[in-house]
């Protein structure tokens, strides 16, 4: 609910008749650029929706070097809070010199894996020089592996970006599609079903809709592999349970969001004035939607790297970062768990800037932050 | 029927960690079992399914009526694949030892002796061996054998390979292989000589677990291992397979199967739709209501025994005539025929197969007699019973934590208020590693030992006065363990153990519950008789 709320502030700004910037690229009352569609990012509601921040502020700040820097800077700033959080929690959770000795080990032993692992120093200590390895590009070994996490971790990223940047766009396609035309006629058979559909996939837990595609698809009809990653046939079972839970909810959204819009004055105003509806919907309400869909889809994105993909990944035995933590995390290798969620964060870090930059360079009423 | 809630609140913090950890333990739940962490530890007491003797391919019996299925077999170019749940962490055959990562070791990798079929331990790279004295042991080196690299295996690489291993700083998960062993010598051509720090009886199943490197191997055994096997490694895709191919200069007889991957699949279910669809050929876990499913099933009597450990200390507990009390109330039979659908069988109240050294014919399962068991209770001077606390680990074994209800259950039947507290599987071990009753040591903890020694040796450290695991402190089962320990005439060493059992019989550390089985699915065309050790030889296997 709370992200419905969110995404309406969002488009408010956006809204043709709310404008009076002029520098925006308006076609008829100020429609923002249309392509903004599908490029994503979580980022517009703080910049737009800021009112102390006025437009002679934001012009002053737009260049975007300036922005890049003031990204950079909360990026590290969010990175370093990354790094003190999970080295914190992981350390809370256990001590991986006692799993690591056998069952039976006596004190002397584990004392001794603790010395070689340099668990025996205080914590300060331990996280000075946990960060400072960190800085350095040391991110610690794997106890599991023996060897640098750092290149556990980077072996399994291309997997999980691939798989996402493929899921993403499945959901987007889905999401985006379908809930444009459900929102253009509310109430139509179209809306109820997809209404219906959309609602399911929501309802059901991710990993369970993978194994459902599993059994249906690789085990009934033979369509696809069960799991693994061996050729482009592996990867359609696990993008399309992504494509189906995330798309889900960029259907909700963005049918919400066009039902509003198509409900808006200059609607009837266009429609009085003898345009179809259909050229409405594709010149003026797609454009004006076109904010919340890239919002609503950057979201999700984010979201997946949040986590929602990991258990996909382990069902379908994808060799990414999701099954590579979950088996730090069950044999307490914690610099292999440490390393995945900080280069996730910096990740999800980074591609919030490029989707930030790319949205700035779309619709320039989005000022710098 | 209260469970406590004090494992999980200890387990926020990890669910806090990152969201994806929450979503994993989802995806989990409902194959607990054959997903719990299973390599976290060096002896493989790793989770298991059950199986029956009365499947597609019989079980072979304690006794070891197994034939030798590896009669030379005609070598084709099938290639096998098996499913894995997680990732070996290395290759090199002297590090792990999980069975994960032996699923692919033991095919390339062998040792100066080897377990038959009937676990009993024969010829392997060396063609004979004896005690020179207590602390020499001599090894004659087969002949003709060459490393996967071409090398010639000899004396000195035997050497090395056991110095090599028992090195102070080398990490391996093989630790109680070298316990006691100082090092090695060659002294001829192929003539080894293994010293150890003081009488050893065990050396010999010691070095079945030792497996020959080439000369002057090093860390690159760990992602490129160069062994003497009937396959050698050729590639392992990080996350996702690992391969090897059949070595032409094997000095045994080539295996029928040209090629085995083997493939990680951690989600149970999934590696089921992947074996029903002929994408992998061989689980090594199912769970008994899977049988069904797969196209084969096989089992074999598994050395897994679950128990029910008891802190002697504790004041209600010190009475021998409580733990036999307790013993008598447990039904077994029934808990083997319901939870387990059969796939496993009461255990004559020791912890080693039937045709494990030191394995008592006399003794006999305790029966079910709860009538016996209040009158010891009534003797011992608890008529109106007491309150006890029995720790289970959550998802670690193969229905565990429904054992341990059942046991409670049975436990207030005869009047005792046994309650169940489901921990966390790393906080139980800690747990069972606090001493005597002090704060945090356990009642009675549910949990299974593995023997693959078999070797009544094997469970020293859970029944001896100072064994790293032990809550029993009795002297005439130390003498005799003691005896074990330090003779090297194995009929002596049968004979003491034995008698240590027969006393653990009358003077119980546990609650004897189950000789459970390994359960395994195969493809339609897979012929496989599943070994008593754990092992997973592809030259054993063959297609049709």
């Amino acid at each position: 609910m709370t992200l419905r709320n969110d995404v309406s502030s969002d488009t408010a700004p956006a809204a043709p008749l709310d404008t009076s910037d002029d520098s925006s690229p308006s076609v008829t009352g100020g429609v923002p650029d249309p392509s903004a569609g599908v490029g994503d990012a979580p980022e517009p509601p703080d910049t737009t929706s800021d009112p102390v921040r006025g437009r002679m502020a934001w012009a002053a700040q737009t260049s975007i070097p300036g922005i890049v820097l003031r990204r950079v800077r909360d990026g590290v700033i969010t990175l370093f809070l990354v790094i003190a959080v999970i080295f914190t929690l992981t350390d809370l959770v256990g001590d991986p010199a006692l799993v690591y000795a056998p069952v039976d080990a006596s004190a002397e032993e584990i004392a001794r894996i603790e010395r070689a692992f340099g668990l025996d120093r205080p914590f300060p200590e331990r996280f000075v020089d946990y960060f400072t390895n960190i800085v350095q590009g040391d991110f610690g070994r794997s106890y599991w592996q023996n060897r640098p996490a750092l290149d556990a971790v980077l072996e399994a990223l291309p997997s999980t970006i691939m798989l996402t940047l493929a899921g993403i766009v499945g959901a987007a396609l889905f999401g985006v599609g379908a809930g444009v035309l459900a929102g253009a006629r509310p109430n139509s058979r179209f809306d109820k079903i997809s209404n219906f559909f959309s609602v399911s996939a929501l309802s059901v837990p991710n990993f369970w809709l993978g194994l459902l595609l599993i059994f249906v698809f690789a085990v009934r009809l033979g369509w696809f592999p069960t799991s693994g990653k061996f050729g482009w046939s592996s990867i359609v079972l696990p993008a399309v349970t992504i494509a189906i839970v995330h798309g889900g909810r960029i259907y909700l959204l963005v049918r919400s969001a066009t039902v509003e819009e198509m409900s808006k004055p200059y609607v009837r105003v266009a429609r009085s004035k003898g345009l179809s509806s259909n050229r409405v919907l594709r010149r003026h309400v797609l454009r004006n939607t076109g904010l919340t869909t890239a919002t609503i889809t950057g979201w999700e994105y984010v979201r997946m790297w949040g986590g929602a993909v990991f258990a996909i990944e382990y069902v379908f035995a994808w060799p990414g970062i999701g099954t590579l933590m979950i088996n730090a995390a069950d044999r307490q290798d914690f610099f292999v768990l440490q390393t995945a969620v900080i280069i996730a964060g910096a990740f999800v870090i980074v591609s919030n800037l490029v989707i930030d930059l790319m949205y700035r360079a779309i619709d320039r009423r989005i000022g710098a932050a | 029927m209260s469970i406590s809630t004090r494992s999980r609140l200890r387990r926020i913090p990890a669910i806090v960690l990152a969201a994806s950890l929450a979503l994993a333990a989802c995806g989990g739940d409902d194959d607990d079992a054959a997903t719990a962490p299973t390599a976290a530890e060096p002896a493989p007491d790793t989770t298991t399914g059950g199986g029956d003797d009365g499947d597609a391919s019989p079980a072979t019996t304690g006794d070891g009526a197994a034939p030798e299925t590896n009669a030379p077999a005609t070598p084709t170019d099938d290639v096998l694949t098996i499913a894995v749940s997680t990732e070996p962490s290395s290759l090199d055959g002297q590090v792990v030892n999980d069975r994960n990562a032996r699923v692919v070791t033991g095919n390339l990798f062998e040792s100066l002796i080897r377990r038959d079929r009937d676990a009993q331990l024969v010829p392997g790279l060396a063609t004979e061996w004896s005690n020179v004295d207590e602390t020499t042991w001599q090894f004659t080196l087969r002949e003709g054998v060459t490393y996967h690299d071409g090398s010639p295996f000899n004396a000195e690489s035997a050497a090395y390979s056991v110095n090599r291993m028992v090195a102070d700083d080398f990490e391996t998960q093989r630790g109680s292989y070298i316990d006691g062993i100082v090092s090695a010598e060659a002294t001829g051509d192929l003539t080894v000589v293994v010293t150890t720090d003081g009488p050893n009886a065990i050396l010999p199943l010691q070095m079945a677990q030792v497996p020959m490197v080439p000369l002057g191997a090093g860390v690159e055994m760990n992602d490129a291992p160069v062994g003497t096997g009937p396959y050698m490694f050729s590639e392992w895709r990080r996350g996702q397979s690992i391969s090897a191919v059949r070595y032409d200069g094997y000095w045994g007889d080539l295996p029928s199967i040209a090629e085995f991957r083997v493939r990680v699949i951690p989600d149970a279910q999934t590696a089921l739709a992947a074996l029903q669809v002929g994408e992998i050929d061989l689980v090594l876990d199912i769970l008994p209501d899977q049988v069904d499913l797969v196209p084969q099933a096989v089992s074999v009597e598994a050395t897994e025994f679950s128990y029910a450990a008891f802190n002697t200390y504790k004041e209600e507990l010190s009475d021998p005539r409580v733990r036999v009390a307790m013993n008598l109330a447990i039904d077994k039979e029934t808990l083997a025929e319901t939870l387990y659908s059969g796939y496993a069988r009461p255990n004559e109240a020791q912890q080693t197969s039937t045709n494990g050294l030191g394995f008592n014919h006399d003794l006999e399962p305790f029966p079910y007699d709860p009538e016996r068991a209040r009158e010891l209770l009534a003797e011992a001077g608890y008529p109106d019973g007491f309150s006890i606390q029995i720790n289970a680990p959550i998802g670690r074994y193969l229905y565990g934590e429904e054992t341990a209800q059942y046991l409670a259950a049975q436990l207030r039947d005869v009047g005792i208020d046994a309650e169940v507290v489901l921990v966390e599987w790393n906080e139980f071990r800690d747990a069972g590693r606090i001493p005597g009753t002090e704060p945090g040591a356990f009642d009675i903890k549910y949990a299974w030992n593995s023997n693959e020694w078999f070797d009544a040796a094997r469970v020293m450290s859970h029944i001896t006065c100072d064994g790293g695991s032990s809550k029993i402190c009795d002297p005439i089962v130390d003498e005799n363990y003691e005896i074990g320990a330090t003779s090297l005439d194995q009929e002596v060493r049968d004979q003491a153990y034995q008698a240590a059992w027969a006393q653990l019989h009358e003077n119980p550390h546990a609650i004897y519950l189950l000789q459970q089985d390994l359960l395994y699915g195969l493809s339609e065309d897979l012929t496989w008789e599943p070994r008593l050790d754990d092992e997973y030889f592809v030259a054993e296997m063959q297609f049709g």
